[in-house]
């Protein structure tokens, strides 16, 4: 199967197990899925699938924890988990939440859901690897809307002072925040202008352009500073509705009209709805 | 610096927090030393990520900064995920006096002693501080260190050992049991002087190790006495108080409790650290008094 296709099987998982599960962040899971997949997927994270405390691993934390389905969909269609595990999504007794947790799975690096968390967390683990020599990478997975929380600015200020080069912020620049879109809310965000400010190398991609993800994320960074990927995203991804409508951050189809959308638009069957 | 000598785990984090001291630490374990400048929730979280690679971290600051500003990233990234970060308060009470209630610490057990899994320890003096951070290091696992800024009284010998979960008795034979924590002690024993000068016999408590806490010592102390103080340099909701009121209640002993400490109020006053303990009722003299008070009450 060639990625455009792996890519919509995996909207719809994401769907159907989100429905199971009663409820999902799936703007957000779909503005991210194909950076998830590069990353996981396409192997630019150096990972050994049989050891998940390997100290040579490179590290991600998904700091926007919103897209935490993607994120356990897209780790299973790695294998390194179960679609078992994957689907006990929000079921009752056990199985993974809403959002990253260390204490549901081994592959999660830090448990993230209140925002402003992963860059600093990040940035500590870059330090530690830095002080051994260990040349791993550390990558965070970051919302623009986030960007609005002050520790990460903290962090970003610090992470270029102690020139962690191999620390990568990947921006998933969707434009969108759950009541409105990011420039009505803080004015034009300019985070190129901002992080360049802040000492950071900026790059920017198309966050939905595999190839171009996956030649981006895997370039090496000489400059001495922390790296900024700027990946440009449409929320909602895949599902016309959805799309770049700030209505869609945690909802789910209600109307007939809606479910037909969703179930044209993945491809899911009539017994696939269950 | 003895811990970083013996253990390269230990690393000294700090937001622009220092002092000579960490200059000559800087110059000793130049790379077991990180200033974050003035960023605590980035220090905190930063120092949580080292702890997920190995390190030790011992993250060092005014408490009021740590507790409060940092509160949410202690518990999230560092209690939550359970890893193995020392959180280090200086200036515990009212030390910091002149600055303020901005830089006074008298809320953090009350925040603090609600998130699962963090070990918090409330040294009175220069011996058992450094117990403490041997404590701490020795434990695997979150901790708060609550401590003094300098020049705290000495009670303890120099072959001191605390006992994390332990409180130690240093005055026996009364009748009132005063339980006190931090460096408020040294007030706390002078009150109990001058109550035993007037022939009122005084149990004194020290209680290091806020959590977890000695429930033993507490029982064993009611039925030696049917009177309870507590004196804590915290408001009296939250803290040291709260904490054998608790106790009490839910082992339905009906001793006679009464806190003393900071009555749900910021404290008043500008000067030294004494000075301000006086202006607030919490100096010796405030201390006795307000026992001398209570006890006529009864």
């Amino acid at each position: 199967m060639d990625d455009e296709k792996k890519l919509k099987e995996l909207r719809k998982k994401i769907f159907l197990i989100g429905c199971k599960g009663g409820m999902a962040h799936l703007a957000s899971c779909y503005s991210c899925l194909e950076i998830l997949y590069a990353l996981y997927v396409k192997g630019v994270l150096k990972l050994d699938a049989t050891n998940p405390k390997w100290s040579g691993r490179d590290r991600f934390i998904l700091s926007k924890g919103h897209a935490g389905l993607a994120l356990y969909t897209v780790m299973a269609e790695a294998g390194l988990l179960s679609w078992e595990e994957c689907a006990s999504y929000m079921q009752p007794g056990g199985g993974l939440g809403g959002e990253p947790c260390m204490r549901d799975s081994v592959w999660v690096e830090a448990t993230t859901g209140s925002l402003g968390h992963g860059l600093p967390f990040a940035q500590g683990m870059a330090m530690a690897l830095k002080a051994e020599g260990n040349p791993a990478r550390v990558f965070v997975l970051l919302g623009d809307g986030e960007c609005e929380e002050g520790s990460v600015w903290e962090a970003a200020m610090t992470a270029s002072a102690f020139g962690l080069e191999r620390l990568t912020v990947i921006l998933d620049c969707n434009e969108i925040q759950k009541m409105d879109f990011v420039n009505k809310t803080i004015g034009e965000p300019v985070w190129r202008e901002k992080w360049s400010a802040f000492g950071w190398q900026a790059d920017e991609v198309d966050g939905h352009d595999i190839a171009a993800l996956e030649r981006c994320l895997q370039e090496e960074n000489h400059t001495g500073k922390p790296r900024l990927v700027i990946a440009h995203t449409v929320k909602g991804k895949g599902v016309s509705i959805m799309e770049n409508n700030p209505n869609w951050h945690f909802k789910l189809p209600s109307s007939k009209k809606e479910w037909k959308v969703f179930r044209e638009e993945l491809g899911i069957s009539e017994e696939e709805m269950g | 610096m003895e811990l970083a000598q013996r253990d390269n785990r230990v690393i000294h984090i700090l937001a622009d927090s220092g002092t000579g001291y960490d200059e000559m630490f800087r110059r000793n374990f130049p790379n077991q030393i990180y200033n974050f400048g003035i960023s605590e929730e980035n220090m905190v979280a930063a120092a949580a990520g080292m702890a997920a690679e190995g390190r030790i971290p011992f993250v060092y600051t005014a408490g009021a900064f740590l507790a409060y500003r940092s509160l949410e990233f202690i518990r999230d990234d560092i209690c939550f995920q359970n890893l193995n970060v020392k959180v280090v308060g200086m200036g515990s009470g009212l030390a910091w006096s002149s600055l303020g209630p901005t830089h006074h610490t008298t809320e953090d057990v009350a925040m603090l002693r609600a998130i699962p899994g963090l070990m918090i320890l409330s040294p009175a003096t220069p011996r058992q501080t450094a117990e403490c951070a041997e404590a701490a290091y020795r434990h695997q696992g979150p901790v708060y260190i609550k401590i003094g800024m300098n020049h705290e009284k000495e009670f303890y010998p120099s072959d001191y050992q605390m006992e994390v979960g332990k409180n130690e008795i240093l005055r026996e034979g009364g009748s009132i049991s005063i339980f006190v924590t931090g460096s408020i002690l040294e007030e706390a024993d002078q009150a109990a002087e001058r109550l035993e000068a007037e022939g009122i016999r005084v149990n004194l408590v020290n209680a290091v190790s806020v959590k977890p806490f000695d429930r033993a010592n507490v029982l064993e102390m009611a039925a030696r006495t049917r009177m309870f103080f507590t004196v804590e340099e915290h408001n009296v909701y939250g803290g040291l108080g709260s904490i054998i009121a608790e106790i009490l209640a839910e082992e339905g002993l009906g001793v006679r409790l009464r806190r003393i400490g900071l009555q749900d109020c910021f404290a008043a006053g500008y000067g030294t650290h004494k000075s301000v303990r006086a202006e607030n009722g919490l100096d010796a003299e405030g201390i006795y008094r307000k026992i001398k008070e209570y006890m006529g009450n009864e």
